[in-house]
């Protein structure tokens, strides 16, 4: 019994590991600001995962933590999105180049 | 075999099929298949925590990440368009992301947190209520004024222009 969750506990760790290293590659091959949200909310998964795999050994406390981190990132993802709306008002494009030239 | 027994090729399985959801979400052309590719990845990690015996944390990741974000994402993204073509550079990303990759492997190697997993025990919704708002209430309060103060800026910022 023992030996699975340790197996369990192991395969959760290497998921987290490889959807940060994802999140990451697609954070930074991309210049669409949509893209990188996107790839940060991958990233977030992946965190996510870690966190709770990691504070398991408190179950309460593992719980509190992940409950008010999905909280943050909702509001996080509301605000970005917002900021993005008024930003495609502006200047049309999601893409980071360029946007000094457009007096952002 | 016990049920139990199946848990580490569900979890081999899981963590398959949200690499791939998660590559799909960063390549694909179209970012409205890419957010539908996200809300499935959230369902997945949702999974992934209900196996390793947290169902209240799943439950609150089906409806508050993917049931209210990132259907707010994917809605907003579907409004607003892609904003047409991107530039790719490809080289950046596999360097960054091999380094991370790599880096936090040996770190976790190193410290031995890949054994830091053990089952939680039985625990109840209320145990968690309680300790949420007795112990950790100030950060409660925090957060609902962090997230009162956010919707109205998310309110100001879209109305700006109009």
């Amino acid at each position: 019994m023992a030996l699975i969750e340790k197996a369990v506990g192991e395969v959760a760790f290497a998921a987290s590991l490889a959807l940060v290293a994802i999140g990451v590659y697609g954070l930074t091959s991309t210049n669409n600001m949509l893209r990188m949200l996107l790839s940060l909310e991958v990233i977030f998964n992946g965190i996510l995962l870690g966190i709770v795999a990691y504070l398991s050994f408190q179950p309460i406390m593992a719980s509190i933590v992940a409950i008010l981190l999905v909280a943050v990132v909702a509001a996080e993802v509301i605000v970005t999105m917002a900021i993005l709306a008024g930003l495609y008002r502006q200047v049309r494009t999601f893409e980071t180049t360029g946007l000094e030239e457009e007096g952002v | 075999m016990a049920l139990v027994d199946y848990y580490p090729y569900m979890a081999a399985l899981l963590t398959g099929a949200m690499l791939v959801t998660a590559y799909y979400v960063v390549r694909h052309k179209d970012l409205v298949y890419s957010s539908i590719a996200l809300a499935l990845l959230g369902s997945m990690t949702a999974a992934f925590v209900a196996l390793l015996g947290f169902g209240l944390v799943a439950a609150f990741i089906v409806v508050v990440y993917v049931g209210a974000a990132v259907m707010f994402i994917i809605m907003s993204i579907s409004m607003l368009g892609g904003g047409g073509p991107e530039a790719r550079s490809e080289a950046p990303g596999i360097l960054a992301a091999s380094g991370i990759l790599a880096g936090l492997a040996v770190v976790l190697a190193a410290t031995g947190l890949f054994k830091a997993y053990a089952h939680p025990g039985a625990y109840t919704v209320t145990e968690v209520a309680q300790v949420l708002l007795s112990k950790y209430s100030p950060v409660l309060w925090v957060l609902v004024v962090a997230l009162a103060a956010t919707l109205l800026e998310a309110i100001a910022v879209a109305r700006r222009g109009e």
